[in-house]
């Protein structure tokens, strides 16, 4: 489960690149690839410093109009939960 | 009009094949690489490291290792690290003879062995006197080098190049790699008209009765074995394609997606390959066409725009029945064309078929009659 409190950040070993239907990240650790929608792209992009679930949502409907927020917050920890699951991010531990 | 349309270009390439040197201590008589190595100087380890930074800003995401003999590089190791330091995965060629127990102790510092994907021996016979014909004073070293990678359960994977001395040996070699060493697979390929192989043609190269039967055995033995024997190329790649295309033409197909042109290359969609000085090839089996160098010219506009990269992508759209040699092949429809680099090499041009996979050209060379069938 992704809370609020927990702040998540990119794994830096994980590479990225954008092509022309979505982009695709890369875990050299593990082998895994995962294609990502510009939607996810949003997201890892704003993983490139320690947010929370909450504010990755709050910036992705800042981005977005009429997106549902519900829907969004969902979406978000959702997605979170698969990158942290498959080591594409991790949990930051160092100061907020 | 071409029906057939190209994939989108990557931004970049997924792989690079890299020859981080032109030295080996082996003489083998069919290697490819062979004009090469003796022309081209060895890049120092800075020039390296700095293209590994160029890859890994453009997330490419894995490179192969090879030469040349890798491990000959003192700097193997630190180059290793580049790799890991610059989000990549890597594989090793090669011919195993200076793999040793200090050697894989250096594997275990920091993700050098994460990252590792396979490690490539090259084994040609089953015993010294088959394999030392093609790759000489060699065979002792390195099956030992083979043996140490399986027991230390190193991802270590087998090359058999098959040739004139040993296609009657591949039954052994099968035991060898699968029974007694434990490899979980191995794959084959062909001694192939390229560098020494070109010159050495007749000693090294397959006749065609032997390549019948290697393609007659190969499949054999890869069902026995219950799959562990592959093949991109070679005799049992060929077995498998023509069989494909015997039975398309029994089965009355018209024709089928992804076939019927020059499409039998994809590596012009997803690598590239860079020889020992630093200059940039589409493969190292088109090892004439330069497009760069590395830490002079922009990789990923190479990569998009050049226009041999193009042309190569193109052939793609190139109807094999428009071909002067393919115009009334009743398997047109459903053959690829075959590798590019064997097109070049054996004919001068690129928008071409190659020789060495053309299904009509084999029939004629093994003098088949009309309702021979290639396998049985």
């Amino acid at each position: 489960m992704t809370t609020e409190a927990i702040l998540y950040i990119a794994n830096p070993d994980v590479s990225y690149r954008e092509e022309e239907d979505g982009a695709i990240l890369f875990n050299p650790d593990t082998d895994e690839v995962l294609v990502i929608n510009v939607t996810g792209q949003l997201v890892w992009q704003a993983l490139a410093r320690p947010m929370s679930c909450g504010g990755i949502a709050a910036a992705l409907i800042a981005q977005c109009e009429n997106v549902p927020q519900d829907q969004v917050a969902q979406d978000v920890d959702e997605f979170v939960a698969e990158l942290l699951g498959r080591g594409f991010a991790g949990i930051y531990e160092g100061a907020a | 009009m071409s029906p057939v349309s190209l994939p989108p270009v990557l931004s970049a390439p997924l792989s690079v094949d890299i020859a981080i040197t032109g030295r080996c201590n082996l003489h083998c008589g069919y290697c490819f690489y062979a004009d090469e190595m003796v022309a081209l100087r060895d890049l120092p380890g800075e020039r390296w490291q700095a293209f590994f930074v160029e890859l890994g800003q453009l997330a490419v995401q894995r490179v192969s290792l090879t030469g040349g003999e890798a491990f000959t590089r003192p700097d193997l190791f630190e180059l290793i690290d580049g790799v890991v330091a610059n989000r990549m995965r890597y594989n090793i060629l090669s011919n195993g003879t200076l793999i040793t127990e200090e050697t894989l102790c250096q594997f275990e510092a920091g993700k050098r062995r994460q990252r590792l994907d396979y490690i490539q021996v090259s084994i040609d016979g089953s015993r010294a006197e088959i394999h030392d014909k093609s790759r000489p004073n060699s065979f002792e070293r390195a099956i030992r080098g083979l043996r140490l990678l399986v027991e230390a359960r190193f991802p270590a994977t087998v090359r058999v190049t098959v040739n004139r001395y040993n296609v009657d040996d591949l039954e052994n070699v099968a035991r060898l790699l699968l029974e007694e060493i434990g490899l979980p697979a191995f794959s084959t390929n062909e001694a192939e008209p390229g560098g020494m192989a070109k010159r050495q043609a007749d000693e090294i190269a397959l006749t065609p009765a032997q390549r019948r039967r290697a393609m007659a055995v190969l499949p054999a033995l890869a069902e026995r074995y219950n799959g562990r024997i592959n093949a991109q190329a070679g005799p049992l790649a060929l077995a498998r394609e023509f069989q494909f295309l015997e039975d398309c033409v029994a089965d009355g197909l018209a024709d089928l997606p992804g076939r019927g042109t020059l499409s039998s290359c994809g590596g012009v969609f997803s690598k590239l390959a860079v020889h020992h000085d630093g200059t940039i090839v589409p493969c190292h089996w088109l090892p004439s066409l330069h497009l760069g160098q590395i830490g002079v010219d922009d990789l990923q506009t190479i990569w998009r725009e050049h226009p041999v990269l193009d042309k190569l992508r193109c052939r793609r759209t190139i109807p094999l029945h428009t071909l002067p040699t393919c115009r009334d092949c009743p398997y047109a429809s459903f053959c690829r064309g075959g590798c590019p680099g064997q097109a070049l090499l054996l004919t001068g041009e690129l928008d071409v078929r190659s020789p060495m996979t053309c299904y009509r050209l084999y029939r004629e060379r093994q003098r088949l009659s009309p309702v021979e069938k290639v396998v049985v």
